[in-house]
């Protein structure tokens, strides 16, 4: 077992006294400011990095961030994950002995292994620059990259991914336990990233993904595949700390293909054509916001800061205003927010005849995991106005919003522009922008600010070699599944009281926070019900509430409990996993309860509400039986609660 | 209770502790009209767990008492050696060394390695926002936001976390012992194998049985 290794390497070192050890040669290399570069032959990619011995950050109190140059680095897609053999092989009961994390046996071990894919992502210190102004930054990551490598999947070849904990205890306030999420895989629960089973290094843990279409206990096989996702993202999700795990770099992209979006763009049965090579005209867009020390040129170092608050710095794929060069085509973007708390408000700028900045049209062709069924042009004209994903009716004008852990995959057709104009990514949600500190190198359009901009496109004419633009995108893009009839109703209220983030369900007194031990609602597999989530009490707050496990679909919105007209909002009305409520607003939502049982989570993807309990655990039965014992037990927190206000009353 | 007993400091400080300058070494006042500084003698090398409250609180204050009191019979043993309760008042204006001792003793809550702790306002308030903020006005200004959490520390591991006096009793001890110190790789296979244990019997109790 690599740990095991890892822990005799001082013997090894002792071993080799007297000699310059391999070690040894390794940290010459890594204070020649070679760290990462070493000889393939030498060591394999694994050993190399296991060996890098990566100094830990000092502690600064900037208040701001340093200066950088816009448009200096390449926005690149984070390199695919390799799949290799996994030693030992996954097994479908947890092997406790050879260092795996306790855990439920896998469901459905025998229909989905042995898996086509396997993996191993191991939670590590690495260093990564997020400009070339700056010197390297100390990050945890996924392989110790941020962001973390992509796995690239394709619908009906099951994949384990081996999440390996090597954290060490180290200066950031970040703890160094992890459970690793699938947002938003269908899969068992015990391979879900369940906030409460969160591990320890050196352990480890095999999530086993499917790659199904949900409906397998009806559809049979690999399930219906009108349920098709393709843009996934996973992230650590320790209870408590999962916006300082996440702020430190453990998040990545996961893409699942199928026949209608296979990853390439070549003609073939049932695909759609869109842009799709990955890297190429299929990019990620990871968003998050970070605040960075000054430069330390003695230690080599440009620290992050590890908060939510002041940030002052936008990363795109891991880059400070970085730029694209694109070519006269169509291009896919998928866009994440990783948060870990701030809503992005995006469009699109290039200059108008007069040289004046102008929102340009972007096609969003995917709404969190999964296509719209026609897709929508947003820019901010008043006849793309309905088109917009604004909160509530009226629907006015304006970007495209993205609260934490939402996707919208969009198509960007840079054929429409002339070679050499230059097209900006502009964030609207901040007034005072980014710091930068340097002017743009481009004359900016009048009226965009350097500060605003996220990064910069430059078009240019496709060469021979480069391929070739996809045809229009098609006015249908799939056809959703039936709406199935609603067997339970339900509601889910979010809510500060006493000023505690919590989750009230009906009839509770106060409702109660995060309870990893117990179920607070219970559903019999195989049913449908409608939930309504509700932030309409006063707060003052937006919470993106994230369900796990399956997409719903909204059919309602609410404003302070009154429908709104139209009833959702275009973006808002196809599948999704998050539904994002603005203070006072509500959704109603219809989602199917199949396949798997066990444990699984709804809570507010603000990574900072989130951590402070606003998240509940629900349950999936396979029958009545298990049913009523889960029923049995849906009580205790909030009875607990309800003895301690007695209890409250009596001492008062 | 002497000055020496509040000095006991178990572990020294992680590499990476922010010290007094995120907690401040305000000079405090305990029930027994002790002084103490905030970082040296009461968070430096320790896992604390930290409130606040007002004596003449009657909303969710008592409430919060007595689940500290509920969770320091669980902590018996450790209590005052290395796990240590700092109740702030919010209202120092009002609660003098005396008039926290009397709410301690009302409540049996005057226990060796929980201090109920008053000083200067402003330094209080100052104490308060360190440990509670959330960079948010609407929350951090209101006096009763902040009194229903338990902001949990560990300056030997240099770990920041929380539990609510409104969960359920297991779920705040478990968030009190994430801050333990680190266990060592032998405790930690020990450890896993018992939640393993427990992990079974949820599934056999609730019927998630593991086949289609």
């Amino acid at each position: 077992m690599p740990k095991n290794e890892a822990n005799n390497r001082p013997e090894i070192d002792n071993k080799t006294e007297g000699t310059i050890s391999r070690r040894s040669v390794l940290k010459i290399g890594a204070a020649a400011g070679a760290a990462g570069v070493l000889a393939p032959s030498m060591l394999t990619h694994t050993e190399a990095l296991g060996f890098q011995t990566i100094p830990e950050p000092g502690v600064c109190a900037s208040a701001v961030s340093p200066n950088h140059h816009p448009f200096v680095d390449e926005f690149t897609a984070p390199f695919p994950a390799d799949d290799h053999p996994l030693n030992p092989q996954p097994t479908e009961f947890p092997n406790l002995g050879a260092g795996e994390a306790p855990r439920a046996a896998h469901q459905r071990w025998s229909q989905f292994t042995p898996a086509h894919f396997t993996y191993e992502l191991e939670a590590r210190p690495g260093l990564h620059t997020f400009h070339s102004d700056f010197l390297p930054t100390y990050i945890w990551g996924f392989n110790g990259q941020y962001p973390a490598p992509t796995c690239l999947q394709k619908y009906g070849k099951p994949t384990i991914v081996r999440f390996r904990n090597s954290l060490p205890d180290d200066s950031t306030p970040a703890v160094p336990e992890i459970t690793v999420h699938l947002h938003n895989g269908h899969h068992g629960s015990e391979s879900d990233g369940f906030a409460g089973d969160w591990f320890t290094n050196p352990f480890w843990k095999d999530n086993l993904y499917p790659n199904c279409y949900a409906g397998l206990d009806v559809f049979g096989g690999n399930g219906d595949p009108k349920e098709k996702m393709g843009t996934f993202w996973f992230h650590d999700h320790r209870a408590e700390h999962t916006q300082t795990s996440n702020i430190m770099g453990l998040n990545g992209m996961f893409i699942v293909y199928d026949e209608t979006d296979p990853g390439h763009e070549n003609p073939s049965a049932g695909s759609l054509q869109l842009p799709g090579y990955y890297g190429v005209t299929d990019f990620p867009m990871i968003l998050t916001d970070k605040r960075f020390c000054a430069t330390d040129p003695v230690a080599g170092r440009t620290e992050m800061i590890v908060t939510a608050g002041g940030t002052d710095k936008w990363i795109i794929n891991g880059k400070i205003q970085p730029k694209l060069t694109v070519r006269k085509r169509k291009y896919r973007f998928r866009i994440l927010n990783t948060g870990t708390t701030k809503t992005w408000n995006l469009t699109l700028i290039g200059a108008d005849a007069n040289g004046n900045a102008k929102v340009q049209p972007i096609t969003v062709i995917a709404t969190d995991a999964n296509f719209l069924e026609h897709p929508i042009v947003i820019d901010d004209t008043p006849a793309n106005a309905g088109n917009s994903n604004a909160d509530t009716a009226p629907i006015t004008p304006g970007g495209l919003r993205v609260s934490v852990a939402e996707r919208y995959d969009i198509i960007i057709d840079f054929n429409q522009y002339a070679a050499g104009t230059k097209l900006y990514l502009k964030e609207n949600g901040v007034a005072a922008g980014q710091k930068v500190g340097f002017p743009s190198p481009d004359p900016l359009p009048t009226g965009l600010r350097i500060e605003d901009v996220v990064m910069q496109f430059n078009v240019v004419a496709r060469e021979p070699w480069f391929p070739k633009d996809t045809p229009p995108i098609p006015a249908t893009l799939c056809t959703y599944p039936t709406l199935p009839p609603v067997n339970n109703n339900w509601e889910w209220q979010f809510v500060l009281v006493s000023g505690v983030f919590r989750v009230k369900r009906p009839g509770d007194a106060v409702g109660c926070v995060f309870d990893p031990d117990h179920p607070a609602h219970c559903i019999l597999r195989g049913t449908t019900e409608e939930w309504l989530l509700n932030n309409n009490i006063a707060s003052g707050w937006t919470h993106p509430v994230h369900i796990h496990f399956e997409e719903f679909r909204t059919v309602g919105r609410f404003t302070n409990g009154v429908p709104q007209i139209p009833f959702v909002p275009p973006l808002m009305s196809g599948r999704k996993d998050v539904s994002r409520l603005e203070p006072g607003q509500g959704t109603l939502l219809r989602m199917q309860f199949r396949d798997y049982n066990g444990r699984y989570l709804i809570h507010c993807h603000n990574m900072a509400h989130e951590d402070n309990f606003m998240m509940v655990r629900w349950d999936i039965c396979p029958d009545t039986n298990s049913l009523n014992a889960c029923i049995a037990d849906q009580q205790i927190c909030e009875n607990e609660l309800k003895a301690k206000w007695r209890l409250d009353e009596e001492v008062a | 209770m002497d000055r020496r007993e509040l000095l006991t400091r178990v572990y020294e400080p992680h590499r990476s502790s922010p010290g007094a300058a995120r907690y401040t070494n305000a000079v405090l006042r305990t029930q027994d009209n002790k002084e103490v500084r905030f970082y040296d003698d009461l968070i430096r090398g320790k896992q604390v767990v930290v409130n606040f409250m007002y004596a003449e609180c009657h909303g969710s204050c008592p409430l919060v008492t007595q689940t500290l009191k509920q969770t320091y019979r669980e902590f018996k043993d450790r209590m005052g050696k290395d796990l240590f309760f700092y109740s702030i008042t919010t209202k120092p204006e009002e609660d003098t060394p005396a008039s926290l001792k009397h709410y301690a003793e009302m409540r049996n809550a005057d226990l060796p390695g929980w201090y109920f702790l008053t000083g200067d306002p402003f330094d209080i308030k100052t104490i308060r926002f360190r440990l509670f903020n959330m960079d948010h006005p609407g929350f951090d200004v209101d006096l009763n936001m902040h009194t229903g959490w338990l902001r949990i520390l560990n300056d030997a591991r240099n770990y920041w976390g929380m539990a609510q006096a409104f969960a359920t009793q297991k779920n705040i001890l478990n968030r009190i012992r994430w801050a333990d110190m680190p266990k060592s790789h032998a405790e930690w296979v020990v450890e896993n194998r018992k939640i393993q244990i427990a992990i079974e019997q949820d599934v056999k109790k609730y019927g998630y049985r593991r086949d289609i």
